[in-house]
């Protein structure tokens, strides 16, 4: 790694950090313009208890004094704030525990579409036009172009009720099975269609013919010279990816009850509860950033021909 | 191809099999339920929780001064808990009255500290202080005491009049007699806690410093997943609790609350998917349950928005009376037994008041019964299947006073477009095209707009609508509940009684000469008149009286044509049969510790 490469990185890491900020300063304002409030309900509290709550969260200070501080807080303490709908826990608490799971199921779903996406796709490829090509054109055709609240739903009444072999709930054992299922079936047909139309472009390049022309062996080319080549695409889709399953999770950890950030997410926006919208967007947003500039690093390490700058 | 073909016939072959022999349920366990009564708490600190489910949960963890019990013909009755007994008030020479009760014997805190008097002082002092500002504080606004702690100018160390002579006795005087008060003593915000304990401020929030004195203990809180609960050895009433452990899924996702429940992992769950209604009542007879709520569905008018014609020269009181009369006569159009049977579905019980169905006055009697002035039907006007067509009628005839009719059509012309909104829901988009379709058939254009939950509250709170779908579920079983919420200052005046352009409008009249007050007012404003109604009803000790001019107040409310009661809520749950000892009551509260199971 040279010193251009640090200095991209270096670049892209500031050009993060300002994109972060710019979502927490959107973010912040248009929470604070949307009508309601957080200690709005069906019945309403007495103005008196509702000045006496504002009073205790700060709430009763200009917006922009209370963005000023918010900013303080994160930036040298750290500090999300509490909630202010589940009095008495702290916003970092409640992502903390939302964000193991979310991760466990996230991340669980992207390696199982990135092993049998390649795998598939690759398969697919080498086979054209045979059966298997077709049937697995066919199947991720369909993958693809199914909603994942659609996938979740026809999986849970298959498994959980037709063939009750499954849990429907998150938090019962082996909850966390079909969710990952539901989560990992659109990129993993996608990687696929990614990878074969890849590999079959590979495969038809010339220095693939002059390794086939001087004997090296299939397994040889297929490894060391398609593969390799044919997952650029693939590492491409890797950030497009994280986001999809980010959000893809929000649905689906509602559909399986699962008790991931997802909940805490849309909840939060539901109650204008300020600081747990702040902090799982702070949280989701930082996430897509990190992993997109992953991502871009990557290529530099699998084609050493990409220049970073 | 055809083997392709053949697999899939085989798989979906296979399938079908599983389907057919799936049939049979596995035993349920005997020594824990699994039920699923809504989502993540936010909040199970008694003094805190304003939510349904989450007082569910404390009822099963906390024991209060008295609680809710089933008497043998099922009725929801309330005992002593905590107390020996719950004896009558004693009238103060001032108009107070003071209550005095003895704790049982070794009453205990889940982590075996003695439970004192004191602990119930702290509680409710705690619950109704500034510093806590919780949602229900207001109800202690009937102890002596609460006015100085909220005061504008707050008095110092201002507290309740409630103290703990000695560890076993709790003194309390109220500012006047209150009917519901032994029901105020079983509500969550009256539960002790202890001082030691709620000092960390996320005392509520896990299992490991939760500490109570009821049926349960809370023994672990998998947050946004499921809290399991425990028989508590320190409960006063151990013996009574029958159910070892209670494990509550925490879904706020009725199709999966259902496939829950159809799986047989949960054996209580107390919402299904409003799509599911009419499927489930013959697929599931005996376990697709409808309880009694007491609440009212409604639909409200901004009182100062104007229904009548383009060009009408009415004007003040006769332009007012005008509007209350045609606000009631399209109430009429809408056919209530049509929306129960055929678009909500609940099994809920079509409205003639706004106070619900289940408030029952000093006598027994049902108060909706005695609502209204007819002797041949239920409140203020029939909503007999049979008398429709004469409503219906009747309102045409109404509102031909007031715009231009086309005989040849059938329709009128010149009624003003109406602009109803309701919050994103799938039942109250329903209800909201019904009502559409009903008044179009006599010409009213009505547009629909869905807000979002939070945005609707505030909308409808501002009174920045002209119709609202709205609802009102009782937290005591007093009318005062369903009438207090329509003075002039109070936050649930979604009408806007008594502000803007109304606050003027001086043309309601208050007798209550016959009885026995002397208060008459004529052509007074709606602070002058129903305010005052309100406060002398609070401040009533008669209670026949009392009960007379609740009436006279929904009177009021019902002139004005703003409320139109659509249907009394319904509490529908499913619940395996094999669950036995369970009950509900029409506040909305289960009670599981005293279940047990069946599996013959």
């Amino acid at each position: 790694m040279n010193s251009k490469t640090l200095l991209y990185i270096l670049k892209r890491l500031v050009l993060a950090l300002v994109t972060v900020w710019v979502i927490i300063t959107i973010t912040f304002f248009v929470t604070r313009l949307v009508p309601g409030g957080p200690f709005q309900s069906e019945k309403a509290i007495t103005p008196e208890a509702q000045a006496a709550l504002e009073a205790k969260y700060g709430l009763d200070k200009p917006v922009f004094e209370q963005y000023l501080t918010y900013l303080k807080d994160i930036v040298t303490k750290f500090e999300f704030g509490p909630s202010l709908k589940q009095r008495g826990r702290d916003v970092i608490d409640i992502i903390g525990d939302g964000l193991g799971v979310s991760a466990i199921l996230g991340l669980t779903a992207a390696a199982i579409a990135i092993v049998c996406g390649v795998l598939l796709g690759s398969v697919a490829a080498l086979r054209r036009n045979k059966i298997i090509d077709k049937v697995i054109m066919v199947v991720t055709t369909a993958f693809v172009s199914m909603p994942s609240f659609i996938m979740g739903t026809l999986l849970l009444i298959l498994f959980c009720v037709t063939i009750p072999i499954l849990p429907a709930n998150g938090a019962l054992s082996g909850g966390l099975v079909l969710p990952i299922i539901t989560l990992a079936l659109y990129p993993t047909a996608y990687i696929t269609r990614l990878t074969r139309s890849s590999m079959l472009d590979v495969l038809g390049q010339d220095y693939i013919r002059t390794a086939k022309a001087k004997g090296v062996s299939a397994r040889s080319i297929i490894f060391k010279h398609a593969l390799k080549n044919s997952l650029i695409p693939v590492i491409t889709y890797c950030g497009p990816m994280l986001a999809y399953i980010v959000t893809g999770s929000l649905v689906v950890e509602r559909i399986f009850a699962v008790n991931g950030i997802g909940r805490a997410f849309v909840s939060s926006i539901t109650d204008r509860d300020y600081p747990l919208i702040m902090g799982t967007t702070i949280v989701l947003a930082t996430l897509i950033v990190v992993m997109n500039l992953v991502s871009d690093i990557l290529y530099k390490v699998v084609d050493p021909r990409i220049k970073l700058e | 191809m055809k083997k392709l073909v053949a697999l899939f016939l085989a798989m979906a072959v296979m399938v079908c099999c599983f389907a057919s022999c799936g049939g049979g349920k596995a035993d349920l366990p005997t020594d824990s339920l699994s039920i699923c009564i809504g989502s993540e708490p936010d909040t199970l600190d008694p003094a805190l929780n304003s939510a349904v489910d989450g007082a569910t949960m404390i009822v099963q963890m906390f024991s209060g001064l008295a609680k809710w019990s089933q008497d043998a013909s099922g009725n929801a009755v309330i005992v002593a808990d905590c107390a020996v007994e719950l004896p009558a008030g004693v009238e103060n020479a001032d108009g107070t009255v003071t209550y005095t009760y003895t704790l049982k014997d070794g009453l205990k805190w889940s982590d075996g500290v003695a439970l004192k008097a004191s602990d119930f002082v702290f509680a409710w002092n705690r619950a109704a202080s500034v510093e806590l500002a919780a949602d229900y504080g207001y109800m202690f606004d009937v102890i002596d005491g609460y006015a100085d702690i909220w005061a504008e100018e707050p008095v110092e160390g201002a507290k309740l009049n409630v103290s703990a002579p000695d560890d076993k006795t709790i003194v309390v005087t109220l500012s006047n007699a209150v009917a519901y008060w032994n029901e105020l003593l079983a509500f969550p915000t009256y539960f002790p806690v202890r001082e030691d304990v709620v000092a960390n401020e996320s005392w509520a929030t896990e299992a490991a410093t939760y500490v109570c004195n009821g049926a349960y203990v809370m023994d672990a809180w998998t947050h946004d997943s499921v809290i399991t609960l425990k028989k508590n050895a320190n409960y006063h009433n151990a013996d009574a609790v029958t159910m070892p452990e209670l494990k509550c899924y925490l879904s706020d996702d009725a199709n999966n609350m259902l496939t829950n429940f159809k799986n047989g992992a949960w054996p209580m769950i107390d919402d299904v998917p409003t799509a599911e209604i009419p499927a489930l009542k013959t697929q599931y007879p005996d376990e697709f349950v409808v309880a009694g709520q007491i609440g009212t569905y409604y639909v409200c008018w901004n009182v100062n928005e104007t229904i009548l014609p383009a060009g009408s020269t009415l004007t003040g009181a006769d332009k007012a009376n005008a509007e209350a009369e045609i606000r009631n006569a399209i109430g009429l159009i809408l056919d209530r037994n049509h929306i129960v049977n055929n678009v909500s579905q609940a099994g809920e019980i079509p409205a003639s008041t706004f106070v619900p169905m289940g408030m029952t006055e000093e006598d027994g009697s049902e108060f909706y019964k005695n609502a209204g002035s007819s002797d041949s039907f239920n409140g203020y006007y029939d909503v007999a299947t049979s008398a429709y067509e004469a409503n219906y009628a009747a309102a045409v005839e109404t509102l031909k006073k007031y715009y231009t009719y086309d005989e040849a059509s059938g329709k009128f012309t010149n009624i003003p477009t109406l602009k109803y909104i309701y919050n994103t829901n799938d039942g109250h988009k329903a209800i909201a095209e019904y009502i559409q379709g009903a008044v179009a058939a006599i010409g009213i254009n009505m547009t629909l707009t869905n807000q979002e939950w939070n945005t609707f509250l505030n909308t409808r709170k501002d009174g920045d609508y002209s119709v609202a779908r709205n609802g009102w579920v009782a937290d005591y079983n007093d009318p005062i509940s369903f009438l207090d919420m329509w003075i002039t200052n109070s936050g649930n005046n979604d009408v806007q009684f008594g502000k803007g352009a109304h606050a003027e409008l001086a043309i309601y009249d208050l007798d209550l000469t016959a009885y026995g007050y002397d208060i008459k007012v004529e052509d007074g404003t709606w602070a002058e008149t129903y305010d005052v109604l309100i406060a002398e009803i609070k401040a009533c000790k008669d209670a026949a009286t009392r009960y007379d001019l609740m009436h006279v107040a929904e009177d009021m409310i019902m002139s004005t044509g703003c409320i139109t009661p659509i249907y009394y809520y319904t509490d529908i749950y499913m619940l395996d049969s094999r669950v036995e000892g369970f009950f509900s009551i029409p506040l909305g509260y289960k009670f599981f510790m005293y279940t047990t199971i069946n599996n013959d």
